[in-house]
């Protein structure tokens, strides 16, 4: 904290309670005092005043409606007002209203006055901090905001290109060799892929933007489907879709598709590699209220001391490095976003299933 | 079922690689219909314009991308929107992004003229089915 004086503006129509009070405290702090509000206005423009102090039964207007008058162009420095018991209602209304941080009665006891300033100064110090704090934290947010837009189109855009130029190569007619080299580019940059949209749903979904629209679960889980095909490991694992949707069913279809997303890849990538038949079923039951989706697999499984910690953020388990940590994470608070919960099965060497229960908007 | 050779797609996208790969993906895919590409929303407002008579017969499938330098695909939109009712009518209006930004997609869905926002690189198979609907 700085060593510079207090500032404080007094204003009182009486001339001889701003020489008492100057009188009194010009020692301690730095005085500025005046009979008239449009200069207590004017001092305030030109000196940076920690504490105002105004007399309540002033001729033209009450200490109350002054600090009325300044506060939208000066709400910081601290308000304390002078009064005689007489007006002690419309102090109550104005303490209660916020406008003034203590009344002090006439005539003052000096000791307390002081007291009472020195406290007012050091609320002005800790609430500018506080301020100044918040100020630094909405900049930081509000760039951190910036980050991640621009970061979800800077960095992705060339991704998609790339992965769409990889698709091609497999359509197109390519010498074995190089196709086996686009194949291992393009598993690769899958698994970038997935790792900066995870970045960016964690940040998004902190959001409170929702859009509900009527959902395919057959359309969806198609087009998941055909992206996760070429997925790393995906060749040796048999999709299956067991969709059971009776008539119309609204979700919020980005939030769905961040849960779908995150479950589906994690199936591929924890296949299990020494088994003859591996499978991921994604299964969808749409009832009147809610909708529940599993995603079930034939994989490694989850050892009993992860299972407790897998939604939990970076955690990741213990022999496997390629995840972010950020997988299971999303998809909880994704789903906690849409109102509902997920749950977990998972024996080692067996498999794991996923239990998405959301409940259907109207 | 619509006919391909009546399908006429008109891609929009400042990428040139990205024309080149949704070209190419709807060609590998068997689509006989007609492709057009442009690289701004202002040169594909104007070519709409300028033939209106031809593709008032077709069924004409706008596929926009969103980030755009200059007039992007937002703006193009409002452009679209101020052509006739005629020529807006023939038309089916995909949004078609690599942008997985939460206030982009809801603004593009809650575009009453956007039917779908489509990610990238296209999928050839989902288009047709929503063409098809």
């Amino acid at each position: 904290m700085s060593t510079e004086k207090i500032r404080i503006l007094y204003l009182d129509d009486e001339e001889h309670n701003l020489t008492s009070f100057k009188a009194a405290f010009r020692r301690d702090f730095e005085i500025f005092t005046t009979l008239d509000a449009g200069e207590a206005v004017t001092i305030l423009n030109e000196h940076d005043i920690h504490i105002v102090i105004s007399d309540q039964k002033m001729p033209n207007l009450s200490g109350v409606e002054f600090f009325e008058l300044i506060i939208p162009d000066f709400p910081d420095p601290i308000r304390i007002l002078l009064t005689g018991y007489a007006d002690i209602e419309a102090v109550i209304d104005a303490i209660n209203k916020g406008q003034v941080y203590r009344y002090i009665t006439k005539p003052w006891n000096e000791q307390d006055l002081r007291m009472t300033l020195i406290n007012a100064h050091e609320l002005y110090i800790n609430k500018n901090a506080l301020r100044k704090k918040n100020d630094e934290l909405s900049k930081a947010y509000n760039e951190l905001e910036k980050f991640i837009y621009s970061a979800s189109h800077d960095l992705r855009a060339p991704l998609v290109s790339i992965l769409g130029i990889l698709k091609l190569t497999r359509l197109e007619d390519i010498d074995p060799k190089s196709s086996e080299y686009f194949g291992m580019i393009e598993r690769l940059v899958s698994r970038l892929d997935v790792f900066v949209q995870n970045i960016i749903s964690y940040y998004q979904n902190l959001k409170q933007g929702e859009l509900i629209t009527p959902i395919n679960f057959d359309l969806l889980l198609d087009e998941l489907f055909e992206h996760y095909r070429f997925f790393e490991g995906a060749d040796n694992v048999r999709f299956i879709k067991n969709v059971n949707q009776h008539g119309e069913v609204k979700l919020d279809e980005l939030r769905l598709k961040m849960i779908l997303n995150n479950l589906i890849s994690n199936s591929i990538k924890y296949m299990d590699t020494t088994k003859v038949d591996s499978y991921m079923r994604v299964s969808v039951e749409t009832e009147n209220q809610n909708t529940v989706i599993s995603v079930e697999d034939n994989g490694v499984g989850i050892k009993r001391e992860d299972q407790k910690r897998v939604f939990d953020m970076f955690y990741r388990t213990s022999e496997v490095t390629m995840g972010s940590g950020l997988g299971l994470y999303i998809v909880r608070e994704a789903t906690a976003n849409l109102g509902g919960n997920v749950t977990m099965q998972s024996e080692p060497g067996i498999g794991s299933t996923f239990v998405v229960a959301i409940p259907n908007k109207p | 079922m619509t006919e391909d050779k009546n399908i006429n797609i008109l891609l929009v996208d400042d990428n040139d690689i990205d024309i080149v790969v949704n070209t190419k993906l709807l060609r590998l895919a068997n689509f006989k219909g007609g492709i057009q590409s442009f690289h701004s929303g202002n040169e594909v407002i104007s070519f709409i314009r300028n033939n209106a008579n031809e593709l008032q017969s077709m069924v004409n499938v706008l596929l926009l991308d969103i980030q755009m330098p200059g007039v992007d695909g937002f703006e193009t939109l409002q452009f679209f929107d101020g052509l006739d009712d005629s020529i807006k009518a023939t038309f089916q209006v995909f949004m078609l992004s690599s942008s997985i930004d939460r206030n982009d997609i809801i603004r593009a869905e809650m575009n009453p003229i956007i039917r779908k926002v489509l990610e990238k690189p296209l999928d050839v198979y989902l288009l047709r089915r929503l063409i098809e609907q």
